[in-house]
Order: C-alpha cells, then sequence, then structure tokens
C-alpha cells in the first residue's frame, strides 16, 4: 500500500502542453479527474493501456512519461 | 472525495445502522425471552428489505446531494458529477468485493462452528446475518481506506 515503485511525470508534461488541466487530461484518456490526481501523487500505477493511452496525449514514448523505481524496490 | 468514495461511505454508514439495529433487536429478543424462529426470521427479512431499500434510496440521495453542492460550488445550471466508474475504481470495488468476501466466508464458517458447540440452528443464523452485515462495513472500510492511501 502507499506510494506506487511506478514514477511519472504527468504533471510536468501537462504543464509543458498549454497547461493542461487534470480534467482535461481525464477526458482525453477516460478516466476521472480522482484517478489523474492518484497517478500524479503516485498512489495509483495505471494498466499499461492507459499508460499509452496518456503518452499518446502528450505525443511522447511511454518511457517519457513513466519510469520505474528500482532503488524503491530493493528497500 | 469523489462521487465513489461518498457512495461507500453512504453504504458504510447505513450498514453500521443495520448491524446497530440489528444487535438492539436481538439483544432485546434475548432479554424479553422471545428468541425463536418466527421473530428471528422476521429480523432477517427486515434486515434484507431494509438493507435493499436503504442503499438504493442512499444512492439517490448521495446523487442529488452531489449535484446540489457541485452547482452552489461552481454556479452551474447542469454540473458534471464524475459517476463514471474508471479502471481504478473497478480495481478498488474487485478489491473491497473480496474482503467482504474473506470475512463472510469465516463468519460463515464461525455460525457453523456453534453446531459443534451443540447450539441450537437459531444461534447459526442469527450469527450468519450479523457476519454478513459486517463483511459489507469490512469491505466498506477497505475499500475507502484504498481510495485514501493509494496502491
Amino acid at each position: 500500500m502507499g506510494k506506487s515503485r511506478v514514477r511519472n511525470n504527468i504533471r510536468k508534461l501537462r504543464f509543458f502542453h498549454h497547461e493542461m488541466t487534470q480534467q482535461q487530461l481525464a477526458d482525453q484518456v477516460g478516466v476521472t479527474r480522482q484517478t489523474i490526481i492518484a497517478m500524479e501523487q503516485e498512489k495509483y500505477s495505471p494498466s499499461l493501456e492507459l499508460a499509452f493511452r496518456i503518452a499518446r496525449v502528450f505525443n511522447v514514448p511511454l518511457e517519457e512519461v513513466f519510469s520505474y523505481d528500482v532503488e524503491a524496490e530493493s528497500i | 472525495m469523489s462521487f465513489q468514495e461518498k457512495n461507500i461511505a453512504v453504504s458504510l454508514v447505513t450498514f453500521t445502522l443495520i448491524l446497530g439495529f440489528y444487535l438492539l433487536r436481538v439483544f432485546q429478543m434475548i432479554q424479553g425471552a422471545s428468541f425463536n424462529s418466527t421473530n428471528v426470521f422476521r429480523l432477517w427479512g427486515i434486515v434484507i428489505v431494509l438493507a435493499i431499500f436503504i442503499t438504493i434510496f442512499a444512492t439517490i440521495l448521495t446523487q442529488i446531494l452531489s449535484a446540489i453542492i457541485q452547482a452552489i460550488k461552481t454556479g452551474e445550471k447542469n454540473p458534471k458529477i464524475e459517476d463514471i466508474a474508471d479502471e481504478r475504481d473497478r480495481i478498488i470495488d474487485l478489491r473491497g468485493t473480496k474482503t467482504t468476501y474473506f470475512v463472510a466466508s469465516i463468519g460463515s464458517f464461525l455460525s457453523m462452528l456453534t453446531f459443534v458447540l451443540g447450539q441450537p440452528p437459531l444461534v447459526m443464523f442469527t450469527l450468519l446475518i450479523f457476519f454478513g452485515v459486517v463483511a459489507q462495513i469490512i469491505g466498506d472500510i477497505s475499500r475507502l481506506y484504498q481510495y485514501r492511501r493509494g496502491f
């Protein structure tokens, strides 16, 4: 429980995409704003399908949006 | 708090009240020496009907109140309520259901155990519905916990 090991740059990418709001992103990828908030706070790791949809919205590869924290795994 | 969380919170309060009512009635029956099959099965019926109707009524009321609060907050005439369930909601719901079934299974086992202790079937039936309601409450708590803490 708690923080996930999957890190993301969603907040940063939203900022660089004309300060896209959480609601706008949520509408584009088909989830609720609460899920976007949970992902930004790293309280939820999205499914692979949702991860790809988010990357597609920002027009970047998946690795630029999500990364896996290996150090957290060894703790 | 999302719409789903509000719904779970309402369900939690509803089932806690139903549990309180059930325990109160059972203790009244035991004290009044009216703990017999007719009264116990009547109580079963009341609890099941209450659970169904109050849950439906509470869900509708939550939707209406959410819309009113949202309209006051944003000043919109047709406020948008996020009542759709996405993948996160579905996972949390599945995990909550798993917890509910787990507690209900343990409860059923413990209820059956009363036969081993030489208790009449009435005790088993009383415990069965008690654990059913407790399982629902624990399932709701686990759902709320996962919404708050994340996974």
